[in-house]
This record gives C-alpha cells, sequence and structure tokens, in this order.
C-alpha cells in the first residue's frame, strides 16, 4: 500500500464515525444528591454542610465495526453552605474513561485511556493501554502499561507519593475446569521525593492459583513479594466446601509482612503499623440457603498481630418475601479484642454490633430502613454504643429515574449527634434490556 | 516522551498480540459475549447454577463458583483477580467502583442508603469503629485506601 492511501485510512474512519455513533447503542446513569449534615462535635458549634454529589457515567457500545465502545464515569461535587471536604468549596474526579476494543475469539480485547487494572496481584489505576488474551494450549496473556492516576496529595507534600509510571500484566495457565496458575507483576517508575517519608516505588511480583479437583472444592489464593524491600508481602489464601448444593464452607488466611506489603503506604506510617511486624489472620465462614426465603450465614475470624490479638464472631440471616420484591437482614457480630486495639485510653476494643433492615420495591415505589448499632465493652469518650437509624423513602417516576430520600439519626463518640439527610435522583438506562442489570 | 516509554512495552505487546490475534489458531479459541444474554434482577443473589447446567466447557470454571452466595460476594477478590472478564459481561466498571476507587467522597453504603441489602463497607458511624478496625487488620484497609482514596483520610492521618 503506497503512504498516501495509508494516510486515508485514519481519515475513512472519522467519516465513519458518525455513522457507527448512530447505530450504536448509548447508555446512561446519573445520580444527583444533595445531602444535608448537622454534626454536633462535643464541645464545638454545630456544623452544617450540604454537598451537591453529581455522578455521571456514559456507555456507549457497538461504536465503529460494532466492536468498539467507550466507557466514561465521573463525578463532582459543590458546597451550598460549610465546606465539607478538605477546605475545597469544589471537588470531582474522572474516575474511569476508556475506550475498549473487543475482538471476536479468544476473550482478546485492548484499552486505552483511564482504566483500571486487576490481574493476578495487581490491583491498580492508570491513564494508558492495556491488551488481554486467551492463547492456544489453556495460557492467556495480559499486559497494562501507563501513568498512575494521582490523588489527594499527602499532608505538608507536593505528591499523593505514587510513582508516575506503572507497568505489568499477568501470564496464566487454565487446565480445564480444574486448575488455573498464574504469574503477575507490576513496576512502578519514578517515585516522587517525599519531605517527610522515603522516596518507594510499588514493584510487586507474584502468583495465583485456582484448583479444583471436583466442583464442590476450591482452592485458591496468591502470594505477592516486594521486588523492592525483597520479601514477601501478601499470602492470602481461601478454600470452599459445597457438600451440598446450597451450603458452602470457606477456610481462609491470610498473612502480612508490613514493611513489604505497607512499603508504599506513605499516609498512615502510625503507631499500629510496626515494619518489623508480621500479622495474620485465620477465618471460617458457613452461608445456607436454607430456601429461596431464607438464607443463613456465621462466621469466625482471628486476627494475630504483635500487638494483640483478636477474635470476631456472629451470624445473619437474610430473609426475602414476595417474589423477592420484600428483602430483610439481621446479624450480630462480636469483637473481642483487648487494650491494645482499643481507641485511645479505652481499656477494651471489645464491640457488640447489631444490625438489622427490612425493605420493599416494587415498581412505584421503594422504602427501606436500617439500624446500624456498636455497643462497646468499655465507654468510649463516656459514650456507651455508636448507632444510627435510617430511613428512605423512594419514588419510581419513569422505570428509569427515580427520585428517593434518605433520613438518619445517630449518637457516636465522634460526634455526639449526627443528623443527615438527603435527596436523590437516579436516572439508569441500560441498552438494548441485556447485559443483566449492569 | 517519558510518558511513551512506559507504556511502550505494552502497546509493542499489543501490536504482537493483534498479529497473533490474526492467526487462524487463535479464532478458534471461544470468547465470551460482549454482555451476558439474559437481563438480571437487582436485589438477588445470583445462582449461576439456577440458569446453567454445569457442563463446564473450554477454559471456563465451573459456573456453581460464581454462584453469588455470601460467600462469594465477601470474597470476591478472588474471583475478580483472574476472571475480570467474565465479570464484566455483566457488571459496568462502575459498579466495582462504587465500593473501590481511586478518588471518591461518598460512602457506598450513603450513595446507596436505599439498598440496605447490599454489602456495602462502613456502615453506621465508622469514624468511630475504624480506630478499632485499622489497628485490628491494616491491611483489609490497604485495599482501599493508602494508595487510593485518601481524600478523607489526610485531614487527621499526616
Ligand atoms: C477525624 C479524624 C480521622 C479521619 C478523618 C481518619 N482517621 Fe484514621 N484514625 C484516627 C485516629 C484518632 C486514630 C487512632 C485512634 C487511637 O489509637 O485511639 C486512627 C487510626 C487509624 C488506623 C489504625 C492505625 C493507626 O495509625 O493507628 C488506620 C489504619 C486508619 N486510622 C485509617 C484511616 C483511613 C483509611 C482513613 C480515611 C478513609 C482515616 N483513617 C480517616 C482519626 C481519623
Ligand atoms: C436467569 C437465568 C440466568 C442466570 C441466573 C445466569 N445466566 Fe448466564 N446465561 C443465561 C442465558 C439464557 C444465556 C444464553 C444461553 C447460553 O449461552 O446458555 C447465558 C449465557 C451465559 C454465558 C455465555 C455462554 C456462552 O457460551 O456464550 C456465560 C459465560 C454466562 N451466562 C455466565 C453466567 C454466570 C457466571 C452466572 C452467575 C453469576 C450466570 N450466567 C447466571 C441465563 C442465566
Ligand atoms: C451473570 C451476571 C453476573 C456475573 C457474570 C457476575 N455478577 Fe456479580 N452480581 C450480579 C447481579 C445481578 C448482582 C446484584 C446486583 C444488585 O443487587 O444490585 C451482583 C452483585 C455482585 C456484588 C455485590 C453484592 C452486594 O451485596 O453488594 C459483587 C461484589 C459482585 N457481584 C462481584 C462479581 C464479581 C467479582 C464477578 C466476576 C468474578 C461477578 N460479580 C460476576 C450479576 C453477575
Ligand atoms: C459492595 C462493595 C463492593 C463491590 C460492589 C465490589 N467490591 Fe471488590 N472489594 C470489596 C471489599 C470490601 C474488598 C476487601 C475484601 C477483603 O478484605 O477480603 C474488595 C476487594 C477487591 C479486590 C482485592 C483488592 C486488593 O488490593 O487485594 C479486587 C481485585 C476486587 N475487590 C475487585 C472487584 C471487582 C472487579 C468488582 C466488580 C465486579 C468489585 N470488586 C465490586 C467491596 C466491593
Ligand atoms: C472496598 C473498599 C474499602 C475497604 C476495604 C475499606 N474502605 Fe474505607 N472507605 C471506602 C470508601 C469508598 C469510602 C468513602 C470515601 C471517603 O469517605 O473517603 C471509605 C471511607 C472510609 C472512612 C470515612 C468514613 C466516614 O464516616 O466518612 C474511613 C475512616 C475509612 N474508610 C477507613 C477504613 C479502614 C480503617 C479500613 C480497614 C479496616 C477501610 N476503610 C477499608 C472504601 C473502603
Amino acid at each position: 500500500m503506497k503512504m498516501p492511501c495509508a494516510r486515508l485510512i485514519p481519515v475513512c474512519l472519522l467519516l465513519a464515525l458518525p455513522g457507527a455513533a448512530l447505530s450504536a447503542e448509548i447508555s446512561v446513569d446519573a445520580t444527583s444528591i444533595v445531602s444535608f449534615e448537622q454534626r454536633a462535635y462535643t464541645g464545638a458549634p454545630k456544623k452544617d454542610i450540604v454537598p451537591a454529589t453529581q455522578f455521571l457515567g456514559l456507555d456507549a457500545a457497538k461504536l465503529a465495526d460494532g466492536n468498539l465502545s467507550l466507557h466514561v464515569y465521573g463525578w463532582g461535587r459543590g458546597d451550598i453552605l460549610d465546606k465539607s471536604y478538605n477546605n475545597d468549596q469544589f471537588a470531582g474526579s474522572l474516575t474511569y474513561g476508556y475506550l475498549q476494543y473487543r475482538f471476536k475469539a479468544a476473550n482478546a480485547d485492548v484499552r486505552a485511556g483511564r482504566f483500571f487494572v486487576h490481574e493476578g496481584i495487581v490491583n491498580e489505576q492508570i491513564d494508558g493501554a492495556s491488551f488481554r488474551t486467551d492463547l492456544p494450549l489453556g495460557f492467556g496473556l495480559s499486559a497494562f502499561g501507563g501513568a498512575n492516576v494521582h490523588t489527594k496529595k499527602l499532608y505538608n507534600e507536593n505528591s499523593d507519593g505514587k510513582g508516575s509510571g506503572n507497568f505489568g500484566g499477568r501470564l496464566n495457565y487454565r487446565y480445564k475446569g480444574v486448575l488455573e496458575l498464574g504469574a503477575s507483576g507490576q513496576y512502578e517508575t519514578n517515585a516522587p521525593a517525599l519531605v517527610n517519608y522515603p522516596t518507594v516505588n510499588h514493584r510487586l511480583a507474584g502468583g495465583d492459583v485456582w484448583f479444583s479437583p471436583h466442583k464442590s472444592v476450591e482452592l485458591m489464593g496468591h502470594t505477592s513479594y516486594n521486588t523492592v524491600t525483597k520479601g514477601v508481602a501478601e499470602h492470602s489464601y481461601l478454600m470452599n466446601v459445597k457438600p451440598l448444593q446450597h451450603l458452602v464452607l470457606t477456610g481462609e488466611y491470610n498473612d502480612h509482612r508490613e514493611r513489604n506489603y505497607f512499603y508504599s503506604w506513605a499516609s498512615f506510617s502510625g503507631a499500629a503499623l510496626s515494619p518489623a511486624e508480621k500479622s495474620h489472620s485465620l477465618g471460617g465462614r458457613a452461608s445456607y440457603g436454607v430456601s429461596k426465603a431464607v438464607e443463613i450465614a456465621a462466621d469466625y475470624k482471628h486476627y494475630t498481630r504483635e500487638i494483640g490479638n483478636a477474635d470476631r464472631y456472629g451470624a445473619d440471616i437474610k430473609l426475602s418475601f414476595l417474589n423477592n420484591s420484600v428483602r430483610s437482614g439481621l446479624g450480630y457480630h462480636y469483637l473481642r479484642a483487648g487494650k491494645e486495639f482499643a481507641i485511645g485510653g479505652t481499656p477494651s476494643a471489645s464491640y457488640h454490633e447489631m444490625r438489622g433492615y427490612i425493605m420493599h420495591d416494587s415498581r412505584i415505589y421503594f422504602v427501606a430502613v436500617d439500624a446500624i448499632g456498636y455497643l462497646f465493652k468499655e465507654k468510649v469518650n463516656s459514650e456507651k454504643a455508636a448507632w444510627e437509624a435510617m430511613a428512605s423513602l423512594g419514588y419510581h417516576i419513569t422505570p428509569d429515574l427515580a427520585l428517593s430520600g434518605d433520613f438518619s439519626y445517630g449518637r457516636n463518640p465522634q460526634f455526639t449527634e449526627e443528623v443527615k439527610g438527603l435527596a436523590r435522583l437516579t436516572y439508569n438506562m441500560t441498552f438494548d434490556s441485556k447485559g443483566g442489570k449492569k | 516522551m517519558k510518558f511513551f516509554q512506559q507504556i511502550f512495552p505494552a502497546l509493542a505487546l499489543a501490536g504482537l498480540i493483534m498479529i497473533l490475534a490474526a492467526c487462524a489458531q487463535m479464532k478458534t479459541i471461544p470468547g465470551l459475549p460482549a454482555s451476558h444474554p439474559e437481563t438480571l434482577a437487582a436485589g438477588q443473589q445470583v445462582s449461576c447454577t439456577e440458569c446453567h447446567e454445569d457442563n463446564q466447557k473450554g477454559t471456563l470454571k465451573a459456573y456453581n463458583a460464581f454462584n453469588h452466595s455470601p460467600a462469594f460476594v465477601k470474597n470476591h477478590r478472588f474471583y475478580a483477580s483472574s476472571d475480570e472478564r467474565l465479570c464484566s459481561t455483566c457488571h459496568k466498571s462502575s459498579f466495582c467502583n462504587d465500593c473501590h476507587t481511586n478518588q471518591v467522597e461518598m460512602k457506598p453504603s450513603i450513595k446507596y442508603g436505599n439498598r440496605p441489602d447490599r454489602d456495602m463497607p462502613h456502615r453506621g458511624n465508622f469514624m468511630t469503629m475504624h480506630k478499632i478496625e485499622g489497628k485490628l487488620d491494616p491491611a483489609s484497609c490497604y485495599r482501599c485506601h493508602g494508595r487510593a482514596n485518601n481524600e478523607r483520610c489526610i485531614t487527621c492521618h499526616r
């Protein structure tokens, strides 16, 4: 092909775009929330804050040859009365904005723009490009590269602590529905020089496994290794056993080496994070769907840290009636934890947690009542409990458009008294009536 | 320039893959549909096996592994890290980013105050409770805060 011809290709593509856009399936999700919050701090005047927040998402599928799609989501907020956060009257963020091209075969796709990456041990958000594909013989490959997406600057620093570039990927192998092995890694570059913390790059390598010798047994997990500190950062493993169709028994084990896992966690190098520490947790959960209407679950977890250990156990029940249009749940948990974990000056960190809710969702309206209470074993700031009760009422103006309002009241050691209310307008349009309630 | 140096390896690999994708063998590897063909209602513990028989094909994992039992919802991270493309046949990225994202101000339990049945983190007054939970299991917080979503924290954590 001669050069001028090649140059014409993008021009032709551009000319084709409006036509393609017409045939595209476009969907918009918008949530507007105006909230009101009155907080009473002990010994300080009450503060009224009224932030108005707009969340907006746009998805355009079937662009160009039908395999290209565009996905954008973000939010913006303005304060009507007192400033609500960090002294900014206005704030906003582009959560993601990317073009995706999906190939028909092999689950192959290319993404370009701002998006999230979840590949094995890697969990990042970047401005850049990525691609993924399955390969013959059960192999698969993915790679991403680009610039880190920055967030709020750390206190007294000129950056958020993240480096400028970030790339990595994952190679995996799958054998039928029995085994998957993955190797993944990420490499951050140009970590900023911070005033109060060392300059550290976030670089990890690791492996993950999923093994299911029988469909009623699954073993999965991952281990990550920090290539800068040269040590294991995390082991995290889970086993599921499903002896009956609706019974799931799980056991999990997590192990963290603080220095390696939290190396680039600049903002919380607080007392509880000793770099020499290893911490682990061991837990189990059983959930059983007694019938379509009743689901029960019980869980237990033991936490071990250098400063002490703790146990948490409890149970939840979920009920559903009238063809799932009425849903309700009750839960109780107890945390047994010593003084080491307690809030400054309290002799114990133990508390009871209780929660109950009920909601009804019909074609015309929806209503919900929710209450949660934490009952401390020892008073915190001379308060015995932290609790909150919430009621929500909404009306479907059209199937896609709904208006709702929430009101909540609570008391707790932090604010003594907290009154919150909000009005919410949601617009959800799902294209082609397919793809689930995305 | 630096930026291009950084994305270059990915672009080069992407190019390589496109060439690979063109070859006939790749075309025979089955792919997932762009979106799940059946609309599922919100507010249920989706049970894949209610509609899908477990005749596992290709390298797809057994459907019952993805049944949204309370255990699956609590441990979804293990599935998301290797099957994100399956998740995205039903979930838009924003569904996930309601709970974990780079920068947001509103707790998900407030954004969805009308959905107490959802498994949102930090219900009630978490400002108080986090002082206990953060010491108990800081690693669990790092999955969402620390390198991201610190807007709120930096007013006190300095
Ligand atoms: C209103 C102030 C305030 C805000 C805002 C705040 N914290 Fe804290 N946090 C505290 C205090 C005070 C403690 C220590 C309590 C104690 O030891 O008695 C603490 C403790 C912690 C701990 C335990 C480790 C340590 O350093 O003691 C973690 C982890 C933590 N916070 C995470 C967060 C995260 C993540 C955010 C933001 C999403 C956040 N905090 C926002 C006041 C705050
Ligand atoms: C209400 C019924 C229903 C439920 C529940 C359901 N599906 Fe499906 N699913 C379908 C139908 C109908 C199709 C299209 C026909 C087919 O391919 O089997 C489909 C297709 C699929 C496909 C594409 C199969 C192919 O070969 O192209 C995948 C993958 C899939 N579903 C995954 C899931 C997963 C994972 C879950 C659980 C989280 C789930 N489905 C829950 C009805 C359902
Ligand atoms: C076949 C469609 C389908 C697939 C595939 C699917 N989900 Fe879901 N998922 C749903 C539906 C429907 C809900 C309920 C949403 C609601 O109630 O608003 C849900 C809910 C969830 C929730 C939230 C539960 C809560 O209580 O807040 C999580 C987390 C989740 N899915 C994770 C995943 C992950 C991770 C994957 C991929 C491994 C996945 N899902 C794959 C349909 C699907
Ligand atoms: C209802 C809130 C909620 C939703 C919706 C949700 N998650 Fe999560 N996610 C969590 C919580 C809570 C954790 C931490 C769990 C833990 O510590 O075990 C988590 C952890 C993860 C992790 C591990 C991160 C790390 O650094 O180790 C990944 C990956 C993940 N989720 C992916 C997803 C994907 C993909 C979706 C959308 C399909 C999704 N999540 C939707 C609440 C949610
Ligand atoms: C699944 C992701 C996720 C995990 C895991 C998580 N958080 Fe959060 N957290 C959020 C989101 C989203 C917000 C809302 C944004 C905000 O207020 O800054 C939030 C808000 C908070 C707040 C402000 C609460 C308030 O009342 O406004 C604190 C404090 C906090 N988190 C601490 C923690 C601590 C401590 C842990 C670990 C025990 C933790 N978080 C784990 C997602 C998460």
